[in-house]
């Protein structure tokens, strides 16, 4: 989903817990460029919105970095 | 569905009268999760007065004013000078490399803290619950 919002980002994304609720996105994207962290992580956070907003995402840990 | 136009106010009010505030789930005393209470751990190191706010009284009516203020709606969410900074992840990022230190205008704290906290470290000010009435 990520990987769809941000084209020729590069995505890994780990599930913490083996639940599938938990998880970690480390996310490389040009997209990134430029902008504050917390605007890289609203960027992640909208490709997900969807499923953080339905509960089945209970906590996602984001580390980005402007590729 | 739009935010409660009085917790909204109230969330302002707060952000105002407290330079760096915390909303968190629990209290600093308590966190009632991981995330949150590794902010407070964060904090607690730089040694900076902030206030607390348990945003677990008032989750999702919180969530909608958040997202309205801050286009966030997921905690802890730490603000220092009335602008969000972030949740857990952000914040860590920053205290590891100083720039958390110098946006709260404390020294850089020298790893873990290992030694005696110094007198009068920190001072958290649990702020009152924020109501939501008749909702």
């Amino acid at each position: 989903m990520i990987a769809e919002a941000l084209p020729g980002a590069e995505v890994e994304v780990i599930d913490e817990t083996g639940g599938g609720d938990h998880l970690r996105a480390i996310v490389r994207a040009p997209q990134f460029e430029g902008k504050s962290r917390i605007d890289q992580h609203r960027m992640v956070r909208a490709a997900v919105q969807e499923r953080m907003d339905d509960g089945s995402i209970h906590a996602l840990s984001i580390q980005t970095t402007p590729a | 569905m739009p935010a409660n136009p009085e917790l909204k106010q109230k969330v302002e009010e707060v952000l105002h009268e407290n330079r760096v505030l915390l909303f968190m789930k629990g209290t600093p005393e308590m966190p009632r999760c991981g995330f949150s209470m590794r902010v407070v751990g964060v904090l607690e190191q730089m040694g900076t007065e902030y206030g607390a706010i348990d945003v677990l009284p008032i989750l999702d009516p919180l969530r909608e004013v958040t997202g309205e203020i801050a286009d966030w709606r997921t905690f802890p969410q730490l603000y220092v000078n009335g602008e969000l900074v972030g949740g857990c992840d952000i914040v860590e990022e920053m205290a590891e490399s100083g720039e958390l230190a110098e946006l709260l205008g404390v020294e850089q704290p020298e790893g873990a803290a290992a030694q005696a906290e110094p007198e009068g470290a920190s001072n958290p000010q649990q702020s009152p619950p924020l109501q939501v009435d008749g909702t």
